[in-house]
């Protein structure tokens, strides 16, 4: 048995069995621009990450709980509660403290209350540098 | 700087954002968590800044604006308040807050409202410094002014001195020496009519005249005799004052005022003369400085640009400058309350009333009425004026016109409102765009004809946001008047419903139009009335692609009539709008689209409206859906006409 085990290493088998059953990485979307928001999750998905989205706070607590993503992006500044409220109410939480965040915001400087952001983007994105951010974070996207 | 800033809100969340952000912007922040609890925390530490949310429990922002503004008239007070709550912001406004910025709290447009009250209080320290150098200056202009007055005096205590010198002149010999310090020509003459004294500017003008006659001194004429100033006083006994020429030992001609006195040795006899000849040239020189320095004064009184006005202890008006009475009437004699504020009785916290009280100069800001009724805001500064035992017998306001200022600085911060919203769309626009071009791009890519079509719209929805973002501001920046005809309602609302059907038809949303066919003609300025048709039906539209809960959406454009006006109703089965949103639409730079609005496009519709004395309204259910209705006039009212008339009458003249 160990030999096969062995043989299907060597022909890089199992890593790739073993990628295929970990689930792909979730990133949580979080912008009050629907257009922004389908931009961003057409861009992931096809990457090969997996998307949730929310509009507002109150849904981004709902996708939290529900979809318990790997990684948000969060717009700053939306309506009823601001990204940082949001932000710092989220870090509240034992279960979600860690998720990593990156900002995505039309705002110049990100808050600085916001003190374990990934990344700070600018309106305008970079496509290639926010997906490099997201490599460097949470992993490649799975390839299928 | 003083970076001391008081932070209040009931929220600990939001004081706990607030409080990070201030303390990056290098401010030492105090927090409470409401009105009274802030209140304790100002009196002990006396931040020039305060920023307050207006609801809050137990002592609510505007009764800590109130009390904190009693306490320190100077304290930069920012609200936060909801969209909702203008009312709210009107008030505290009405009780002098600095500022007011909408939650939820944007960094930018906090720290832009810091950057003001930080320009305030730096403009206010500016105009203190400016008027406490004003303070110096007048004060240092009195002082020369007593200086010249006395100089003048001079010559009235020389009259004295004449006759206080006869007890000192007991002996002459010894006596004359005072004199040598005088900046006039000092002799004593005998009965002889000679000089037997002189003092040393004497001799040095006029030489050495011991034993001449008494009139040698004097020019060729009458007085060169017997009936010399000093031969009438010994002839009447009486000290005499006459204006004479006399000759310099360079045989140049000095006028003088001649003050003669009688020296009685016993009872009777007038044994010696005094006689004390001041220059006039001298004199009239410091005459005319006396007039000059007085002109400046006054000048300075009047063309400072302050009202200046100098009160009793009724708060009665003793003098006026000439700013003063430009503004506010030649009212000497009135009440200043009554001729600054229209009022019957003195205003609370008066400074005036103050200093006379504790004898210290006293700012504060009010606002004053002028006589043509228009409001001034005002710096005011006040100083008392002491009698020379120390008791304040009048004082002295001061007042800057600050108004201009004022102005400037509103119309910069809704400059500046208007800059970060746009920026903050275009922004917006450009994600959009981005987006629209990876679906075009990687729908080529992978064949995908569903993508290429889902990127081609989405530019087009962000082109077609930018040209309406650009076409209203160029309809903001500018006045323009009505450029009205007799339209036909019907073509008009076609053109409208032509323009936008292709595009909502686009979005698979049912477009609906309804039309009074018999509705006839209205006076209407028709390209601007139709943007804002297109403006209100692309909203519908928007409300439409936005709202994810309905499987199909229509838009309904209708247009009806009643006796007097022309009613175009739109309704969608959109998004629809809360509450808050609904009663704000129509505001300058509200947008409830995120980064997608710019908060122009209903003001500059509703502007348009107005411009036409028709109106408009909005009923919204969230989630259902929502419903404009647009009223306009069928005739024109001839206010909005003439105006434009008017404009032609001038253009054909020219």
């Amino acid at each position: 048995m160990q030999g096969i085990a062995s043989i299907l290493i060597n022909m890089h088998i199992i890593p790739k069995l073993k990628e295929r059953c970990v689930m792909a990485k979730k990133i949580l979307v979080m912008d009050d621009d629907p257009t922004t928001v389908d931009y961003l999750v057409d861009l992931f998905n096809d990457n090969g990450y997996e998307t949730c989205f929310a509009y507002n706070a109150a849904e981004g607590f709902e996708a939290l709980k529900n979809e318990k993503p790997d990684l948000i992006t969060l717009d700053l500044d939306m309506p009823k509660v601001a990204g940082p409220l949001f932000y710092i109410r989220y870090t509240k939480i034992q279960e979600f403290k860690d998720i990593p965040v990156i900002v995505i915001s039309g705002l110049h400087v990100p808050h600085r209350s916001i003190k374990k952001v990934v990344a700070a983007l600018e309106k305008p994105i970079d496509r290639e540098e926010l997906l490099a951010i997201v490599r460097n974070t949470i992993g490649e996207g799975s390839s299928d | 700087m003083d970076k001391k800033i008081l932070l209040v809100d009931d929220e600990e969340d939001i004081r706990d954002v607030l409080d990070i952000s201030l303390s990056d912007l290098g401010y030492k922040v105090f927090t409470a968590k409401n009105g009274e609890e802030a209140f304790q925390i100002f009196r002990n530490v006396n931040p020039p800044i305060v920023l307050t949310d207006i609801r809050m429990p137990i002592m609510d922002g505007i009764e800590l604006l109130q009390k904190i503004k009693k306490e320190n008239t100077d304290t930069e007070v920012i609200m936060f308040t909801g969209h909702g709550d203008m009312d709210l912001a009107i008030k505290s406004l009405k009780y002098e807050a600095t500022d007011f910025i909408t939650k939820p709290i944007n960094d930018e447009i906090l720290g832009f409202a810091l950057e003001r009250a930080h320009e305030r209080i730096s403009m206010r320290q500016r105009i203190r410094e400016y008027t406490e150098n004003l303070e110096e200056m007048v004060r240092e202009k009195s002082a020369r002014l007593v200086e010249v007055e006395r100089l003048i005096a001079v010559g009235q205590v020389i009259e004295g001195l004449s006759s206080a010198t006869r007890n000192i002149v007991e002996d002459f010999e010894g006596g004359i020496t005072y004199f040598n310090e005088l900046p006039c020509l000092v002799s004593i003459h005998n009965r002889d009519l000679k000089v037997v004294a002189t003092n040393q500017l004497y001799k040095e003008r006029l030489g050495d005249k011991i034993g001449c006659n008494s009139w040698d001194a004097y020019k060729e004429g009458a007085g060169r005799s017997a009936k010399c100033p000093v031969g009438k006083t010994f002839h009447t006994g009486k000290g005499q004052r006459s204006k004479e020429t006399i000759q310099d030992v360079n045989g140049r001609e000095v006028p003088v005022i001649v003050h003669t006195a009688p020296i009685r040795s016993g009872e009777s006899d007038v044994e010696l003369v005094l006689e004390i000849s001041a220059d006039i040239t001298e004199m009239n020189r410091l005459q005319e400085e006396l007039r000059t320095t007085q002109q400046r004064y006054q000048q300075l009184f009047d063309e400072v640009p302050c009202y200046i006005s100098v009160q009793d202890g009724k708060l009665r008006l003793v003098a006026t400058n000439r700013q003063f009475k430009e503004d506010f009437g030649d009212e000497i004699g009135s009440y200043c309350y009554n001729v600054y504020k229209h009022r019957n009785e003195p205003c609370p916290d008066c400074p005036v009333v103050k200093t006379f009280e504790s004898g210290k100069s006293q700012q504060s800001e009010t606002v004053v009425t002028s006589k043509t009724g228009e409001q001034y805001n005002v710096l005011t500064w006040t100083a008392p004026i002491r009698k020379a035992d120390g008791e304040v017998t009048q004082v002295m306001e001061m007042s800057t016109n600050i108004t201009q200022i004022r102005r400037l600085q509103d119309h910069l911060s809704s400059l500046g409102l208007l800059i970060g919203s746009i920026s903050h769309g275009i922004k917006g626009i450009m994600t959009g765009l981005d987006g629209g071009m990876y679906w075009l791009d990687t729908g080529i890519e992978k064949g995908n004809q569903e993508r290429i079509e889902k990127g081609w719209d989405v530019i087009k929805l962000m082109v077609d946001r930018l040209k309406n973002m650009v076409l209203n501001l160029l309809y903001y920046a500018k006045e323009r008047d009505l450029n009205w005809e007799r339209t036909d309602v019907l073509s008009l609302a076609k053109d409208v419903a032509s323009t936008v059907e292709p595009k909502i038809k686009g979005y698979s949303i049912e477009f609906i139009h309804d039309f009074d066919r018999s509705i006839g003609k209205f006076e209407v300025d028709t390209s601007v009335v139709s943007s804002a048709l297109i403006n209100i039906l692309e909203n519908a539209m928007d409300a439409c692609i936005e709202d994810k809960s309905k499987k199909s959406h229509k838009i309904i454009f209708s247009v009806t009539q009643d006796k007097d006006h022309i009613v175009f109703d739109i309704h969608d089965n959109g998004m629809g709008m809360d509450r808050e949103t609904r009663e704000n639409i129509f505001t300058l730079f509200f947008s409830s689209k995120g980064s997608k609005g710019t908060g122009l496009g209903l003001f500059v519709s509703n502007k348009i409206i107005q411009e036409h004395g028709g109106s408009i309204r909005a009923d919204s259910t969230p989630g259902q859906g929502s419903h404009f209705n647009i009223r306009l006039p069928k005739v024109l009212p001839d206010i909005l006409k003439s105006k434009v008339n008017k404009k032609a009458q001038s253009l054909t003249i020219e």
